[in-house]
């Protein structure tokens, strides 16, 4: 050979690239969810702050402890477990007792995402079954911390705890959340703002909203999941006589941008996401109005998860038909 | 605006504009390596010796072998000079391959080619012989024998004749310059093709980033006045729209079933510079000699749409073309989606050959792979919906003989999927190995790799 002889790379094709990769996706979904972080700390306090760092740090502590284990390279920089430990933080009381969320996505991490093989081979969503598994042993710090919305630029005076709209609906019954809450254009506009007890990531539909547009910008959810499921709890809020007050409270927004568009537990074509997303929306509603919880996004969403592999059989991409070898 | 109907991917920058506007500079080496096997089939059996002295446009190897015809085709002397050895020489898809090296003579006079009788009027099978002693081969890359693929079988009739210009493979634009330079031997080509077929419909695909060259064929047609009269039919830029299939999707709307070729449906698909190149073999009997390519990538110093003769060695193109740069990465031979890559740089253009690339490592994708995490966007960007997320999860497993319901046999390779795979999955080359599993019957797969990202 002539030239300097330099190595070149060997590799198949295709040689090019585009758009983002999981790595890049994850860490955009974890700013995304950002603005509904410091929103949070601004009306609780910065209680919130040791919350989110004990669930991130249990998420991470648990994907570290378990790569280990497993002799395998460590993963915790790929953006996954941190979004995690996150948004199980999104699904908790401000209130809740700061070792709880350690301990939450630690069970996250381990049972339902390293133990089925890591990202990408899970099949519920590990921040749901981390919320799910603190609702079952510590139900009353679960349901019993929520603290007042009291804005102060990060220093709120001090934290005095409150009953969210929803748990107000269910043990009080209409007439009493009526008379409570007034349930007039003040109190809609509230909920749309942000201004009411509730999780750490559902109280603010506005900055969920501006997260999502960030994600729907970058491409990396799209709509036909999240509308389906508001639709879908829509169609049986009806019922309720305030379906308003539905769409509006709990976590549904959260659960139906942040949630529910989780690549690895959702269902892959547009037809089956529409499905998952409307059957979604629909066990919510009935856990709500029927159910024994005042909210049922969590449930609803990890019920749909085990049905998604079966959705992803059922709607696949149609072809013609193969028709013999050329001649 | 016309285009197929399913997948595919739009790039962002599809780098032509580095060589689109550069006219085709013709460069002659000093020595050519022309491999005997250019095409599908049996190599050529070379018909020269050492010392002995050819001119550009003789015969070196015929596609006979026993005195019957192999369904390959005849290889010719590209220059004019002197045969230094016929022997194994490197091969840019085959590793190595039987190959003659002549030295090129410098003082020889320029060939003249003459022109046949009533060249427009030759039977159609004296017009397919010429094609096939010319020694074409399909240039958009697949190499098929053209007169094998001109010559339809018994009952199948085509009604149109589609030319190839659409060049959708990122810095490419060797058609594009070609459609720009020589439009009117684009058009005769054209329109003997169709006359070899019967066919009356001529369309011409061009993709909307070339519609320059779509202005200069539509007015060297009005100024043509004949019949038929090709049509050109601007498409959108989108890739794989140079695909057989995906072309007659967008300019005709047929679908040709998987299992089946163009002809099943009523077209004929050729590439703009095989048309060219049948022209100029029924017109002169001039063999197919040269080929345009384009040097490109930013580990090029000069990037430039060449002509050279067939078995100019990449190394001499690199000279011609100014050097490589120091941190150039990668080297592929043809476009970068479909194209290989190079381990070396002694290796001869062939008939197929439309593109070189050297390419620094930021251009090219990092080959460190992850887990699927079922975003679905490969099922988006496949133009035949089939399910590369899942030949590649079972291959990974050991099970590529059970992918077949997931379409591994339709797939073309265009590589759209592992294009917009975020967890950069070699997604065509598990595809490959499940192809491969089915050709041997026996399962194939990977010990699933590290989780890295």
């Amino acid at each position: 050979m002539t030239e300097a002889s330099p190595q070149f790379l060997l590799s198949p094709g295709p040689h090019l690239r585009s758009g983002l990769t999981t790595k890049q996706i994850m860490w955009w979904v974890n700013v995304s969810l950002a603005p509904i972080f410091l929103w949070a700390i601004s009306i609780y306090g910065v209680r919130v702050v040791w919350v989110l760092v004990s669930g991130v740090l249990g998420a991470l502590f648990a994907e570290g402890f378990v790569n280990k284990c497993r002799h395998q390279k460590q993963t915790l920089g790929d953006g996954s477990a941190v979004l995690t430990g996150i948004l199980l933080v999104g699904t908790l009381s401000p209130g809740i007792p700061i070792w709880m969320p350690f301990t939450g996505s630690f069970v996250a991490i381990v049972f339902a995402k390293m133990l089925f093989g890591g990202l990408g081979y899970n099949i519920f969503n590990p921040a749901l079954i981390g919320r799910a598994f603190l609702m079952a042993t510590f139900p009353l710090a679960m349901t019993t911390t929520w603290l007042k919305a009291r804005p102060g630029l990060f220093f709120p005076p001090d934290a005095v705890t409150q009953a969210t709209p929803l748990n107000i609906l269910k043990m009080e019954g209409l007439t009493s959340a009526v008379k409570t809450l007034g349930l007039g254009s003040k109190f809609y506009g509230e909920l749309f703002l942000g201004l009411r007890a509730g999780s750490i990531g559902e109280v603010s539909v506005l900055l969920i909203l501006l997260g999502a547009g960030l994600l729907l910008w970058k491409g990396i959810i799209k709509l036909p999941i999240p509308l389906s499921i508001l639709a879908g709890l829509g169609l049986i809020a009806i019922f309720s006589k305030v379906p308003l007050f539905h769409l509006l409270t709990g976590g549904v927004w959260f659960g139906a941008f942040f949630m529910a568009t989780d690549y690895v537990t959702a269902p892959m074509s547009p037809k089956a996401q529409i499905i998952f997303g409307l059957c979604v929306g629909l066990i919510t509603g009935v856990i709500r109005l029927w159910g024994g919880y005042p909210e049922g996004i969590c449930y609803a969403i990890l019920i749909m998860n085990a049905v998604t592999p079966a959705l992803n059989r059922w709607f696949r991409p149609s072809r013609p038909k193969w028709e013999g070898t050329p001649s | 605006m016309n285009t197929f109907l399913r997948g595919g991917v739009s790039f962002f920058d599809d780098q032509k504009s580095q060589t689109s506007h550069k006219p085709i500079e013709r460069f002659v080496p000093k020595e050519v390596t022309i491999p005997l096997s250019q095409h599908l089939g049996e190599p050529a059996r070379p018909i020269v010796a050492r010392k002995q002295k050819v001119m550009r446009g003789d015969c070196i190897g015929e596609a006979v072998s026993g005195g019957v015809t192999t369904g390959g085709t005849p290889i010719h002397a590209s220059v004019t000079g002197t045969v230094k050895r016929v022997a194994l020489q490197p091969h840019p898809l085959l590793v190595e391959s039987l190959a003659v090296v002549i030295e090129t003579d410098p003082n020889a006079a320029e060939t003249v080619w003459e022109e046949v009788p009533g060249w427009m009027d030759l039977p159609k099978g004296k017009m397919l012989e010429q094609i096939a002693s010319a020694g074409i081969v399909g240039l958009g890359g697949a190499q098929f024998p053209t007169y094998r693929k001109l010559k339809l079988p018994e009952g199948v009739k085509v009604d149109t004749l589609i030319l190839n210009g659409a060049e959708c493979e990122p810095y490419l634009t060797s058609d594009h310059r070609l459609l720009l330079e020589m439009s009117l031997e684009v058009l005769q080509g054209a329109k003997l093709i169709a006359k070899i077929l019967g066919v009356s419909k001529i369309l011409i695909g061009i993709e909307e980033n070339k519609k320059d060259a779509a202005d200069v064929l539509r007015i060297a047609i009005t100024k043509q006045h004949t019949s038929p009269s090709p049509k050109v039919v601007l498409c959108q830029t989108r890739y794989p729209q140079g695909s057989e299939k995906q072309l007659i999707e967008a300019l005709t709307g047929r679908v040709v079933p998987p299992g089946k070729l163009p002809m099943h449906v009523g077209v004929m698909v050729q590439n703009v510079a095989t048309a060219v190149a049948c022209y100029q073999a029924i017109r002169y009997r001039r063999p197919l000699l040269d080929r345009i390519l384009t040097v490109s990538g930013k580990g090029i110093l000069e990037p430039k749409n060449v002509s050279v003769p067939i078995g100019t060695l990449v190394s001499d193109i690199v000279t011609f073309c100014g050097g490589i740069h120091q941190r150039t990465n990668k080297v592929i031979v043809g476009g970068p989606m479909m194209g290989r890559a190079l381990g070396r740089l002694d290796i001869p253009v062939i008939k197929g050959t439309g593109g070189l690339l050297f390419l620094r490592a930021e251009e090219v994708r990092k080959e460190i792979y992850g887990p699927c995490i079922s975003c679905g966007r490969c099922l988006e960007a496949c133009p035949l919906g089939l399910e590369p997320n899942q030949i590649s999860i079972y291959t990974e497993a050991g099970r590529s003989l059970d992918t077949e319901s997931f379409g591994t046999k339709e797939c073309f390779e265009c590589g759209s999927c592992a294009y917009v795979c975020p967890a950069v999955r070699p997604l065509v080359q598990f595809i490959q190995i499940a192809k491969k599993s089915f050709q041997t019957g026996s399962q194939f797969g990977l010990a699933r790799p590290e989780q890295n990202l």
